[in-house]
Order: C-alpha cells, then structure tokens, then sequence
C-alpha cells in the first residue's frame, strides 16, 4: 500500500476509529516520565518523549502473569485461563522496541510455544513512531537498527512538522489503515524530501556507537579473564538494568496461595539476584557479582546468538541511562575486545 | 494430573529420599506417556511450587512412572509428608535423553553416588529388560553409610544376577560390611573397567563427578565415551526463563544429559 | 574545595600499603554528567581519581557487598583492609555498621573529605542538553560552576543541590583516618516543615498519595541494594520460607516492601538519600525514612550514625524504656 499523510490534528479521530475494535496502547505522561499504558482517551497520548521509561515488553510480556488457578488438597484441580483474543494496537512505540519484540519472538515461539505471550503478540498491530531526536546513549544504528528503521513493525509513523508520513509495511498494517481511509491525504513532494531529511538527521545524531563485529569470538577467547572481575566490582546487583531492558526475559515461576485456593504466578526475575540460581542444597553455580554480570553481557552478546542467530540487544540505551553506578554497555563491549589474553 | 499409589522410603534421615510411585489419572495419558531414560518431569505440589526430577523408573514399565525424591528445601519437605492418594501434577518429558539405541552391543558401566542413583536407575532398569541388546554390565554405586544407600531391594535383586556384576561401597567402615569401603572413584579404579567399546555414564554430586571422570581418563576411557547428568535450578523446564544455562545450553532443554567432550568446551559456570 | 594533586597523593599512599586491597573513589563517567565509582589497585589507578559536586554516591556500600566466597583448602582468609573514600553522610553509614557490629573498624581505611553539597543528578540534566560535552565542575561558596566546552554557568548551588543537602547537619566526615581538605562550618539544620505538612493531611488524602507512588514501584531492589546499610544475608523478600512479601507486583506487595524496609531501617538510616536518587520510578523513598527518622529522635533522644561508641537503638534494651519490656 502506498504511503499516506496524517494531519496532527487529525490523530485523535484516527485513534477514536480503531478504539472501538482495539485497545490500545499508547505513551502517556505521567510526572514528567513518559510510560506505555492503556488509553481510552486520545488526548492522553503525550509524543513528546525521546523513549518510554520502561519498554512497552510489559504490555506482551506482563510483569505479573497467572498461569492457572489451583485448589490444593485431596480435591486438587486446575483452571487454565481463558486466552481472550483481544485485538491489541501499540501506538508510538520505538523502532528499537519494536525489534526487541522480534529478538524475544524468538525465544518464546521456539519449541515450546508459549501462548501467555504468542496469543497476544498475534493480535497485537505495532505502530511505529520514528526518533527525530534519538536520546544521548542510544545506538541502534550499531545493533542493525536506525531511528527510522521500519523492519519490525507494521506501520511506522514519521512526525515531519504538522503532519505525520505513514508508511505502511504490511498486510496487518494496511487493515488497521483502511479504518481510517478518509482521514488520510496523499504525499506530496515536499513532505518526502521533509521525511529524508528527519531521518538523515536523526541518523547523525546518534553519536555512541559499538562495535560488535565478531564479537561471539572475541567474548569466547576472554571467558575466564580478570576483566570481568574489574568491571563488576562496581555492579550493586540492583537489577534496574534487567527490568528497563526490552530483551531480557527472565521470570520466576511461584505458587501463591491462601488456605486452600491459590494461583501459578509468573514474574519477572533479574539474573542479578544472587539467590537466582541457588540450589536446594546451597551450591550457587553464580555466587559472586562477577560471574552473573559476566553471565548478562555473555547471555546478551554470545549464548543468544549462538542459539538463535541475533544478538540480544536493540541499542535503545536504557540500561546506560538508568544503571545507578554508570556501568555502560557500550564501554564494557569496547573495552572487552581490547582485552589482551 | 497425577495420583501418588505408592510411597517407599529409601532411607530415613535429614537428608531422606522416598520414590514416589505416580500415576495419571488419565489412563489415556498414562498409556500414551512415554519417554527415554535420562529425560525429567516437573512435579508439582499445588501450593508448594514445581520440582524437576529425573524419572528413575523405566520407559518398559508403562503402569506407572516413579520419582526419587530428596528432602532438601520448601517443595521436597512438603512433598515427603505426603501420603499415598494425594494428587500432584506432572509434565514432561523434557530434556535429552541417554542414547540407548546408540549404545547397543556396549559394555556399559554405569557409576552413581547417592541421589545421583536416580536417573541411572532409569537406565539400569530399561537394559535389564532389554538385556540382550548389550554386553557387559557394572554398576558401581556408593553412598556415605549403609543409611544413605538407595534401592537396597532392587539392588540385592540385581546382585543375584548373572549377568549384572554389582560393586556397592561406602564411604566409612561399618560393621556387617563386607564390600569396598572408600569414595566412589576409588571404588571404580579397584573395578578397572576397560574402556573398549564401553560407555560409561555417572551421575552424583558435583565432587565425585569430578574424581570419576579423572579416574575414568586415566583408566582409558576416551572423553566422548563419558556421559553424566548435570543439575541446576530450574523453573520453567521448557529453556525460556533463563535460569539454568551453562554457557549457551540450558541444563533443561539441551540436557540434562551431557558428554564430557561437551562439557570441557563449555564455557560457564556450573 | 579539594585540592585533586592532594587527594591522590593521598590516596596513593593508602593504596600502596601492604595490607590494603584496594580503595573506592570516583572517576569521570561515559557519558554526560556522570561520576562513577572507582576501584584503585595501585598507583596508576589513583591518576583517574576526582572528586567534584558530581561525586553523588555514596560508597560504603562496597565494603558490604563484598563477596565471602567458600576458601579452598589451605587458603587463608583475607584480613586485608579496603579503602573508601566518604563525604559527611557516608561517613555516618559506616559509624552505624560499626555500631552494629556489620563490619570492623580495623577493615577500613577512610579517607574523609568535608563536602558542603553534592549536585543532583536529576535537576542538572534538565538544564542542560544531552548534547553538552562537560569539562570541569566545580563549586565555590554560592555557586555550581560548570564549565562546558562552550561557556562556564555559574548557578546558585540552591537551584541544582540535592535536596538532602538543603538539610545536612553533618558535612564533616565524623570518622576518618585521613581528613583531605579543610573542616567545613556548619550552618545547616534539620528542616522538619515538609514532613509536619505532610503528617497534617488526613488519612485518605495520605493512602491515595502512597497508593499512587507504590503503583509505580517495579521491585527492582535498587533501594535495598544501594543502601549501605541494607546487607542483610538473606533478605526478606527472597526468603520463601516463609514467604513475608509475594513476589507478584501489585500496589498490595509494593507498598508491604516498602513500608517494611523502611521500618527495618528505623534508627539506622542515615539519610544519604541514594535510595530515592537511584529509584527509577522516582518513588520519595526519603519522605518514608525521614519521618521514621523524626520519630525516633522524638520517641528517643536517638540519632543514628553519630558516634561510634553508641550502641544500635532498637537492638538494645535500657531500663528507663518510654514503653514497657514483653515480660
């Protein structure tokens, strides 16, 4: 389909047209920090952020998840739930968390399909919004990505003045575009050239860069080198880094109950924790900050690609931005391959 | 969903093992549940939490699948105060298996320490009921006191065999105890198994693993020659929740069940 | 001001005894306006250490999380010190965990400097764009100096100070071995206003207000973990037997973790305000731990982290009690 023109002013009606047959996800703003949260009225999408504070994986992969409900005790029985197949939209959501969603596929679609977050994916459109500005620690440009990179969702939006350039990439796409038809007006010259430039410049804007050219070797050949141990040694084991990034997809399974009832719960985890992988009998195979932060960055830059091909990161510069001691991924990466064995 | 039908109690102690005896109350899943020794299940105790246990009964026996159960933290104690008739749950099979089919016409040795029994229990029981697709068959198994020992019973069964040869131990002198006393691997060196086309599979705590599988180098044996079966921490027993991999490989999905020439080049914690 | 040729040369000389592993500092961040922590093993180590109004973090936390990994046969324990440079409230952390016994005296070797307000991270990103490249930031008596590679701001230290140091009545390391920098006047006292207003609403407006900042509580633990005086072995969110807080996140588990920690750090907190400065959520974790705080000192005379020969208030027991014992 080709591409089309939204008048700004024309967003809320766009929004009120698919409300009816979607939920829909979309940035709002709340105390100066911009989140994804469900929204009923379009007037509380706020697009003036860089990116979201926490990615919007908490809307397919929720933070807290039942898996079923029990009764325990001679009676015990199980209820799974129900899959609503709810029609979800992701509005403005980045192009690296959008690739973030085809990194975590992977994983969860392989084998053993997880249907938690498979029947959501499936039913969820992802609208894309590109960076005009991308924030001072991303680099998306170097982990196969860019601030207009349009692989991963089905639409991708382009603020370029007082309008926004829509660019259509699929099938799911267009059917969600065609129940707005009449809002949409055709690209003229002027705003092509307008969409070219944004894009040049947010492209230059991104001023970190990593290099992650053989990086699978590199990280192999420097596994048991004192390195990790000096890098980690300011590591609090706090976690932040794990709950703001859009890959990590660790989570704990644990039963909740009260008196005879109870419920399977899956949650987030952060490989962080020291007692995540303790055993029963008190082995810890990662006892010390050094083993689980090396376990992460291995687990981001070498197992992930050697099992499915991608490396686990989108360059979205969350972890950077928040991480209480400035441990930067991007000076670990490069100071990694300079390592001498 | 599975009914406990029967509960023995392989020794007493803090550390007690009990094999619980399962059985689905689908009899159409029961019959269609099948698996190869060395493959796990998690169990679940609804309130409790899941566990996931190596199955120590054989694919041959079809009536039933049995679990050998320690008692070390919140699920295993409250799974030992269970009672015959109580409902658990089970999924499974997961993980990778031994490869029976690859080893037959083998001179297969099989060494266990302790809980480390239950898996091989699994093979032992499947080639004792395929007898005749293998050769020669040792079993080296010790515990650290006549109290420790698992499956007395089956073991004095097999003890009477012809065509099993039996070589228990414990760690320190007892009265009444006849056999080897010393640490497993010592026990193996004593046995000195030829390494010609022979397997060797090893499962126990960490440390013996270790000793076992210097001595078996030493004896001969070459590194694709030795399997074992490692453990770690799992919750989700499918290789999605991240918890249990060594290196790239997740003990849940890609094992439990490794060689050794797989183990060296691994690089990760254990 | 600290003079920096002084500072390492200082640090140096810690750093080169025997018995001392290493020594904490900062050094300049990857990006923007960070400083980070530093690890000083030798000499050339020291070349990287600064100290300026950026030196946030409080680092008495490294001593704590020093791993007690299981010896190997033969192998002796390490009884060598760990060097750790303080400002005035981090120094009140470390004279709490001695009091407690947490740590000995003799591990450390601190190197004191009197500090008279650090910069809030939060306030000065929002003054300036992500794209200014910052050379040097200083401070003289009324002003952050902040010299870019453009221009030199010169902002009045109220508008970018970190709001606990509006209030801080301790500026002086009150524990050291080695002091860098002349002791600093005090002119500061405790203000107590906000939580007063605060304590004067009723109990709806109060819970709708917690309700609201627990919501976005993500249990992240970076509260816990950055606190120098968290360092309990198992703490209680991770023990599962019995299970005190479930670990689903819902406004009901939220608002036990927080109100539980902050109760178990009553009479210990000692106000750094790292927790509220690394919350991602941007919880007021202060306001919960100052108003225990208030009370304490109310109920019992008590203030935590002010000298080392007091011992830890809600562990002991004295006769005069204002409330009556169990028995």
């Amino acid at each position: 389909m080709e591409d089309l023109i939204l008048p700004k002013n024309k967003l809320s009606d766009y929004i009120n047209k698919i409300k009816s047959d979607y939920t829909i996800f979309a940035p709002i703003k709340k105390d100066e920090l911009t989140y994804y949260s469900q929204i009923e009225n379009p007037s509380d999408i706020s697009l003036d952020f860089i990116n979201s504070k926490y990615p919007p994986k908490s809307i397919l992969f929720n933070q807290t998840e039942t898996l079923f409900k029990f009764k325990h005790g001679l009676k015990a029985e199980i209820s799974f739930k129900e899959f609503k197949n709810s029609k979800n939209v992701i509005f403005g959501i980045r192009p690296c968390d959008a690739k973030s969603f085809f990194i975590v596929d992977k994983l969860f679609k392989d084998d053993y399909v997880d249907p938690y977050y498979s029947s959501k994916r499936e039913n969820t459109v992802l609208i894309g919004l590109s960076c005009n500005l991308p924030g001072k620690n991303c680099f998306c440009t170097s982990m196969d990505g860019g601030p207009a990179n349009a692989e991963d969702v089905d639409i991708l939006f382009t603020d370029i003045g007082d309008k926004f350039y829509i660019e259509i990439k699929n099938i799911k796409g267009e059917n969600l575009i065609k129940i707005g038809e009449n809002l949409f007006n055709k690209p003229k010259d002027q705003d092509k050239n307008k969409l070219k430039q944004i894009k040049k410049k947010a492209e230059e804007t991104i001023s970190r860069k990593m290099n992650t050219t053989g990086i699978v070797d590199e990280l192999d050949n420097i596994f048991d080198n004192r390195f990790w141990k000096d890098i980690s040694m300011k590591c609090i084991g706090c976690g932040i880094c794990t709950y703001g990034c859009p890959t990590c997809h660790c989570f704990d399974i644990l039963d909740e109950t009260s008196l005879r009832e109870g419920a399977r719960v899956r949650v987030w985890d952060t490989c962080m924790n020291p007692e995540y992988t303790i055993h029963a009998s008190g082995h810890n195979p990662r006892p010390a900050r050094m083993n689980r932060t090396r376990n992460r960055v291995y687990h981001k830059f070498n197992y992930y690609p050697k099992n499915y091909n991608v490396i686990a990161c989108v360059g979205c510069g969350r972890c950077i931005n928040e991480c209480p001691v400035n441990i930067d991924i991007i000076d670990v990466i490069t100071k990694a391959r300079e390592v001498k064995t | 969903m599975v009914t406990i039908e029967k509960i023995t109690e392989e020794n007493s102690g803090e550390r007690g093992i009990k094999t619980f005896r399962l059985r689905f109350n689908d009899k159409k899943i029961q019959n269609d549940f099948d698996f190869i020794p060395g493959q796990c299940v998690m169990v679940s105790h609804f309130g409790y939490g899941e566990c996931f246990f190596a199955i120590s009964s054989s694919p041959t026996k079809k009536d039933f699948l049995e679990v050998s159960v320690m008692k070390l933290g919140k699920v295993t104690s409250a799974l030992h105060e269970c009672e015959p008739g109580d409902v658990l749950g089970v999924r499974g099979p997961y993980g990778n298996h031994f490869d029976v089919s690859g080893w037959q016409g083998k001179n297969l040795i099989f060494i266990g320490g302790g809980i480390g029994q239950a898996p091989l229990r699994s093979l032992i029981n499947y080639v004792v009921d395929n007898r005749d697709n293998y050769k020669d068959l040792d079993i080296v198994y010790g515990a650290r006191s006549t109290g420790d020992l698992c499956f007395k019973s089956e073991f004095s069964d097999l003890e009477k065999r012809k065509d099993v040869n039996v070589h228990l131990s414990i760690d320190k002198e007892e009265e009444g105890w006849n056999k080897f006393v010393g640490f497993v691997p010592d026990n193996l060196l004593s046995v000195k198994p030829s390494p010609k086309n022979a397997i060797a599979v090893t499962c126990g705590p960490p440390i013996m693993i270790k000793f076992v599988i210097q001595n078996l180098l030493k004896l001969g044996f070459s590194e694709n020659q030795i399997f074992t079966t490692l453990e770690m921490r799992m919750k989700c027993g499918i290789g999605k929740c991240g918890r249990c991999n060594i290196g790239n490989l997740y003990v849940c999905k890609d094992g439990p069940v490794f060689s050794y020439d797989q183990l060296k080049n691994l690089k990760g914690e254990m | 001001m600290v003079d920096r040729k002084k500072l390492q040369d200082e640090v140096t000389r810690v750093v080169e005894r025997d018995d001392v592993n290493y020594v904490v500092g900062w050094e300049k961040g990857t990006y923007g306006f960070q400083m980070t922590p530093l690890f000083m093993f030798s000499s050339d180590d020291v070349n990287k250490l600064s100290f300026n109004p950026l030196c946030v973090h409080n680092l008495t936390v490294f001593p704590m999380l020093e791993e007690k990994l299981p010896l190997r046969k033969g192998a002796k324990e390490d009884t060598n010190k760990i060097g750790v440079i303080v400002k005035g409230c981090d120094s009140r952390a470390i004279v709490q965990i001695i009091q407690e016994k947490g740590i000995e005296r003799e591990r450390l070797v601190i190197i004191g400097i009197p500090c008279s307000g650090v910069i809030d991270p939060k306030k000065i990103n929002k003054n300036f764009s992500d794209k200014t490249k910052v050379l040097e930031v200083t401070d003289d008596d009324k002003n952050f100096i902040i010299k870019t590679d453009s221009k030199t701001h010169k902002i009045p230290k109220d508008e970018l100070m970190m709001d606990k140091c509006k209030t801080c009545e301790y500026p002086n390391p009150i524990i050291f071995d080695v002091l860098i920098g002349d002791e600093i006047k005090n002119s500061k006292k405790t203000d107590n206003k906000e939580i007063e207003t605060f304590e004067k609403k009723n109990l709806e407006d109060k819970w709708k207000f917690w309700e609201d900042q627990f919501e976005k509580c993500i249990r992240c633990y970076a509260c816990r973990n950055v606190c120098p005086l968290c360092y309990c072995k198992e703490c209680m969110v991770d023990q599962l037997n019995p299970q005190w807080v479930r670990r689903s996140v819902n406004v009901s588990e939220n608002t036990a973790w927080n109100i539980m920690r902050a109760f178990h750090l009553a009479g210990r907190c000692i106000d750094c305000g790292e927790c509220e400065r690394v919350c991602p959520a941007d919880i007021p974790l202060r306001k919960l731990n100052k108003k225990i705080e208030k009370d304490i000192l109310e109920l019992f005379d008590y203030k935590p982290g002010v000298n080392v020969e007091d011992k830890p208030l809600l562990s002991m027991f004295k006769p005069d009690d204002p409330e009556e014992f169990i028995l």
